[in-house]
């Protein structure tokens, strides 16, 4: 749980700096800062899962 | 038509202020954008840029630098992070001084963690940099 909560923190603090840089209205950067959040989490999660049925032995 | 557009982009000067501008954004994470008197882009990209190099450091993460001590292609491994380090500006600077940050604590859980975290700050310090420099700039409203 303490890996999800520090990955979730860093998807955040990113996702506030891409949106606050990029161009556009403010509706628009809060909505792909918005969308960088959820992109981050779910290539995350799936990754993780994909890795989890992968063997390294 | 983009070659117009470089072209026009080209012909206008950048001012010596923007340049100032970039330094101080990049000395001081926020703080080229409360130069330009944008307080909630600093505030935001400031704060995200601080908490998350304060984070690397209390997750136990290491700063790089460049000892001399690397043989070869090894010294990239250590130049490479450093560049993105050396992105946080002062803090990176004073941790260096302070001998803060240095020393690898590879046996705690978070250590990556801590390491991601300062990179990446420094690295999203270089963006909050570019786009200080392009609000100085007149480039970006």
């Amino acid at each position: 749980m303490k890996h999800v909560f520090w990955m979730a923190v860093f998807a955040a603090l990113t996702a506030i700096v891409f949106g606050v840089s990029a161009k556009g209205t403010d509706r628009q950067r809060l909505k792909y800062g918005l969308k960088v959040v959820g992109e981050f989490l779910a290539i995350a999660f799936l990754l993780g899962w994909i890795l989890y049925f992968i063997p390294f032995r | 038509m983009v070659a117009n557009r470089i072209e026009k982009t080209r012909d206008i000067e950048t001012p010596r202020r923007a340049w100032l501008v970039g330094l101080v954004a990049w000395a001081v994470p926020g703080a080229g954008h409360l130069l330009e008197r944008r307080w909630l882009r600093a505030a935001l990209l400031g704060g995200a840029v601080w908490i998350m190099f304060l984070m690397g450091l209390w997750l136990g993460g290491h700063l790089f630098t460049v000892t001399g001590k690397e043989e070869g292609f090894g010294v990239l491994l250590q130049l490479l992070p450093m560049v993105g380090n050396i992105g946080t500006g002062l803090l990176y600077i004073i941790c260096w001084m302070a001998n803060i940050g240095f020393a690898e604590k590879a046996q705690l859980v978070t250590y990556e963690y801590g390491n991601t975290f300062l990179l990446v700050a420094g690295l999203l310090n270089y963006l909050a940099m570019l786009d200080a420099f392009d609000i100085a700039a007149g480039r970006k409203p």
